[in-house]
């Protein structure tokens, strides 16, 4: 019997966070707080911010004297939004490409893995760096939507190849089954196929990928937040104390930008990085529970395990498949 | 005839894909106020990538690279990655023993922690070690455990711990669940029928069967942690190859140096690559082992 109670509470905590962070503006202090210097009675000032986590500033403050937990809530929209946009848009094409290429043009696919042979090679964090950089390197007076569109497209793009082959294995995989087989003989078009057939493996592996993919951005953006590369782009007039050089800050205050700017502070106020990055592993926690249940779901059809499980020229495949195109009816109706 | 066109044609498609992929940026011109959609400046970048990896004779190729401190760094880098694997690999076989053998009540429970860690990011892993080296040392006073690399010192020990950390628990998931299902095999229950121990059974034949697979597993661990050493080396400020291939980045290094760069991070890939390739054939060559 199929179970989804940890992926319906998971996604509902998830929901929640994202509904809070929306309405932040409608309940939250507009300023997060904003207090640099703390002054006794007459004036004089016993307290300068980076303040730690008190009763007054749950879990402190950054370099500007705004609490941390405010930027946390108001920040969450922009990291969840964009880590299960890019993961849609990664299943979404990966997938129709990965289907297209193994059905329609299986000689294509030998070719495609040889073009997109160096995302086997280099960490997605050095491409995600390399390809950002001309962009988001610098404080660019771009509109922030254009830069946003160009870091989406790029964490689409580092995703794509592995999400399109990995579709394309599931199809071949299930193409092997009998039951494509027999209706590949009786004379099914491959549109049929992929209606019929391939429908509900596409539902159920499709949210499979899609929860995968929202992991793997939430890894590469919280890294690529460390580099510098914030979401959104650079806020000039970003880090109260750095006049010039200027020191990047996030514009949004979305998670990553967060880590990014208080990188410089770790051992002056821990927490101040602490937080956005454990906001993260929360988030990874509730998502990966989600996802171990959604595998166990799958149990029943266990294509992509078992294609693990055999590693490359460990087991000679053989078996013959039929493939549309190897043979012609005798008679055409 | 048709094998050496394939190839050529592979290695041509290698080659543009490589080109394609680095000079994507260019599409987008950075103009003073908007980003430009641009594709002839990315024709004219793939040619002049194209150009500057061809022209090998030339004074100024390699300039950047041969500036940077290369030899030594990637020295320093690939002892961190080795030292980090023969930990692993050597924890990650004594600990999965230890598992196996403990009553399966414990055995479960501990299964379920390992399988935890792997939602952990690796920055809070490492973030939570400096911090943890810096509190000992601010509440201690003793320096015994060296965390930045400053003032030309290599530390060894807090890198190779740090990246280690993760990792070795993704081998030790992989290790064992390849042992519990090694265990339902047939050979081993005519093991135990002849009355051999757990341990030896364990560590004479079921280690033997899955070595194979523990060396085809390598390749994913050195990916993993090579990606580690990349935010390691970074936030520790430790002047291993990564600092400078971020230098050359930054610097704004020509085409050729960036590929010089990146094709020796993908080394010890291909070493890995190279020796599950050979295993692979070794077995086949003698099929009595099955995987």
């Amino acid at each position: 019997m199929r179970k989804y109670r940890k992926t319906i509470i998971g996604s509902s905590l998830l929901l929640l966070l994202l509904v809070m962070s929306i309405l932040y503006p409608y309940y939250g202090p507009k300023d997060f707080n904003h207090q640099v210097l703390v002054k006794d009675d007459q004036g004089t000032v016993i307290g300068r911010a980076p303040f730690p986590p008190s009763e007054n500033h749950l879990l402190g403050t950054n370099r500007n004297g705004e609490d941390i937990h405010w930027l946390l809530l108001y920040g969450a929209q922009f990291t969840l939004i964009t880590a299960f946009g890019v993961a849609v848009l990664r299943v979404l094409l990966g997938g129709i490409f990965g289907i297209i290429l193994s059905l329609w043009a299986p000689f294509l696919k030998s070719y495609f893995k040889d073009f997109f042979l160096t995302f086997r090679y280099i960490p997605s964090i050095l491409l995600g760096i390399i390809l950002m950089l001309p962009i988001v390197g610098n404080f660019s007076d771009a509109p922030v939507s254009m830069i946003v569109t160009y870091q989406i497209m790029i964490l689409v793009f580092i995703g794509f190849p592995s999400v399109t082959l990995f579709a394309s294995d599931v199809t071949d995989e299930l193409i092997k089954t009998s039951f494509v087989q027999s209706s590949f003989l009786m004379g099914a078009g491959r549109l049929h196929i992929v209606r019929k057939h391939l429908r509900p493996y596409i539902g159920s592996y499709g949210i499979l990928f899609t929860v995968q993919q929202i992991i793997s951005t939430l890894h590469i953006t919280m890294q690529l937040g460390l580099f510098g590369m914030f979401l959104g782009g650079r806020n000039r007039a970003g880090v109260f104390g750095y006049d010039s050089p200027e020191k990047p800050a996030s514009l949004s205050n979305e998670w990553a930008g967060l880590i990014g700017q208080n990188f410089s502070e770790i051992i002056r106020a821990p927490w101040a990085i602490l937080s956005p990055v454990i906001g993260y592993f929360v988030v990874i926690v509730i998502i990966n529970f989600i996802k171990k249940e959604l595998e166990e779901n799958l149990d029943g059809f266990q294509v992509v395990k078992k294609k693990q499980k055999q590693k490359k020229g460990a087991r000679a495949e053989a078996r013959s498949t039929a493939r549309r195109g190897l043979f012609e009816f005798v008679q055409k109706l | 005839m048709k094998r050496l066109l394939r190839s050529l044609i592979r290695i041509i498609l290698i080659l543009f894909g490589f080109l394609f992929i680095f000079t994507l940026p260019l599409v987008f011109g950075s103009a003073e106020d908007t980003v430009l959609v641009d594709f002839r400046s990315f024709w004219d970048g793939l040619k002049f990538n194209f150009q500057s990896l061809i022209q090998m004779n030339d004074s100024s190729y390699l300039e950047l690279f041969k500036e940077l401190d290369i030899t030594n760094s990637y020295q320093y880098t690939m002892t961190i990655l080795g030292g980090s694997l023969i930990v692993i690999i050597f924890l990650a076989i004594v600990i999965s023993i230890l598992i196996m053998l403990t009553p399966e009540k414990v055995s479960n429970r501990l299964k379920n922690g390992i399988n935890f860690f792997e939602a952990v990011p690796d920055l809070l892993v490492i973030l939570l070690f400096m911090l943890f080296v810096i509190t000992l040392y601010k509440t201690t006073g003793l320096k015994f455990l060296q965390l930045y690399g400053v003032f030309g010192n290599k530390p060894y020990f807090v890198p190779i711990m740090t990246v280690s950390f993760l990792p070795l628990f993704l081998l030790l998931q992989f290790l064992v669940k390849v042992i519990t299902e090694e265990q339902n095999q047939q050979y081993v229950l005519y093991a135990k029928a002849k009355g051999i121990g757990r341990l030896s059974i364990l560590l004479v034949h079921i280690m033997r069967n899955i070595f194979p697979l523990l060396i085809l597993q390598l390749r994913t661990i050195v990916w993993v942690l090579l990606s580690n050493i990349y935010l390691v080396e970074y936030v520790f400020n430790i002047n291993g190859f990564t600092q400078q291939f971020l230098k050359l980045l930054f610097m704004g290094g020509d085409f050729a140096s960036l590929v010089a760069c990146l094709l020796m991070l993908a080394i010890p890939l291909l070493v890995m690559e190279a020796l599950a390739w050979f295993i692979s054939k070794f077995i086949k060559g003698k099929e009595a082992v099955s995987i």
